[in-house]
């Protein structure tokens, strides 16, 4: 090798390193780092890639997954918004801001994000489910009654350890719970829309309407059980069988004489 | 509907990037594989509490990227419950209908979804799935090398 193909190369090799990295590729390699689960690294490049270029949608798009991935839901409202600040019509940042008011319960700040999502791009299946599964809800009526007789607790059978039973109505009338009135709001709340969400998700699995579920969790396995009109709930020891479990909850049900 | 990012080549790694790692992404698609192969089980995905699709065995008439909302909501919302009744981190869930069951696996990397018959073992699926999303807890917690 010559002398000034060596120099040539070597200032090459120098410039090489220095050369400023644009916004676009930095944003193009964390969008793959994200899809092979390399948070760190996509977090990496996407706060460096806003420091070069902070006006760029996408960078403040992928700043908001991984927010929402890292659970910071705050931060990925943020970051949202500002995509929008900058793209009004962003069918992934009015997605992502309907999906963050549905899990903070606010159901009527949800539905003007997935509609104009779908309004500006009306392929959008992700944004068509969760549309289609909020149209489902409605609010509890007024003064709406139960067909469910006096909840008499001597008549339950309630299994030892039972804890947290709770009957809701499909559309969020809390019907009975065990615990504080702090604690029945949120397991009301909670019942009925993981009941919601579920039966959407079977719906759309082509399954049909949920009867049963089990959620294991750290401490205790809950156990569910509906009609379609109404779900009842009961946390049990956490080494319960599944199938125990059901049958529990199978006779609570009875003992309930529920009729929707 | 596909991101707006366009995916990229992984030899375009600009200069100065970080040097690539290996990808958890190995692991999720190992993960689901086992899975889908258990009996009664006709398929499955991972998808990250945002949304994105890891990976996913369904069969080609599953409407994934609807599936995928549904279930990234569903496993946000049995974290936001376990937090809000102090139930500590969910772990699985699983909920029936008519024609078959749903189930769902909850690790800090996302949801692991499983769509089975109606005749599945529940307990075996369940005590798979258990395993699985402790496996992937096991990789949030681990730096990649």
């Amino acid at each position: 090798m010559g002398l000034a193909t060596f120099l040539e190369r070597t200032w090459s090799g120098i410039t090489g390193l220095v050369k400023p990295r644009s916004a676009s590729s930095l944003f193009r390699l964390a969008d793959q780092y994200r899809h092979e689960g390399r948070y760190e690294d996509a977090a990496e490049l996407i706060t460096e890639g806003l420091r070069v270029s902070p006006n760029i949608a996408v960078g403040h798009l992928l700043d908001a997954y991984l927010h929402v991935v890292f659970r910071e839901m705050p931060a990925a409202k943020a970051s949202f918004r500002r995509v929008l600040g900058l793209d009004p019509y962003h069918p992934r940042a009015l997605f992502g801001l309907a999906r963050i008011a549905l899990e903070e319960g606010d159901i009527e700040g949800c539905r003007p994000f997935l509609d104009r999502a779908i309004q500006y791009f009306p392929d959008f299946p992700e944004a068509k489910a969760l549309q289609e599964m909020v149209a489902t809800w409605t609010a509890p009526a007024p003064g709406a009654s139960t067909a469910i007789g006096t909840i008499s607790a001597e008549r339950l059978r309630l299994p030892p350890g039972a804890q947290d039973l709770v009957l809701t109505r499909a559309d969020g009338t809390l019907v009975f719970a065990q615990g504080s009135e702090e604690r029945q709001k949120h397991l009301g709340l909670h019942m009925t829309q993981v009941y919601r969400i579920a039966s959407a998700t079977l719906a759309r699995a082509g399954l049909g309407a949920m009867r049963r579920g089990v959620i294991e969790g750290a401490a205790e396995t809950t156990f569910l059980r509906s009609d379609g009109g109404v779900i009842l709930g009961v946390a049990l020891a956490r080494e319960v069988e599944v199938g125990a479990g059901l049958v529990q909850v199978g006779r609570l049900w009875t003992d309930l004489n529920i009729k929707a | 509907m596909a991101d707006p990012q366009t995916t990229t080549d992984s030899n375009s790694t600009p200069p100065g990037a970080p040097v690539p790692r290996p990808s958890r992404a190995q692991a999720f698609r190992e993960t689901l594989s086992e899975l889908t192969r258990l009996d009664g089980v006709r398929g499955g995905l991972i998808v990250t509490p945002d949304g994105l699709v890891i990976t996913s065995e369904l069969p080609p008439r599953f409407p994934v990227e609807a599936l995928a909302a549904l279930a990234a909501t569903l496993g946000r919302e049995l974290e936001l419950g376990a937090t809000r009744l102090e139930r500590g981190a969910f772990k699985t869930a699983l909920f029936s209908a008519d024609d078959g069951t749903v189930f769902v696996g909850g690790s800090p990397v996302g949801y692991v979804t499983l769509v089975a018959d109606r005749n599945v073992n529940n307990e075996g699926v369940r005590t798979a799935l258990g395993r699985a999303v402790d496996r992937l807890r096991g990789t949030w917690r681990t730096p990649t090398p």
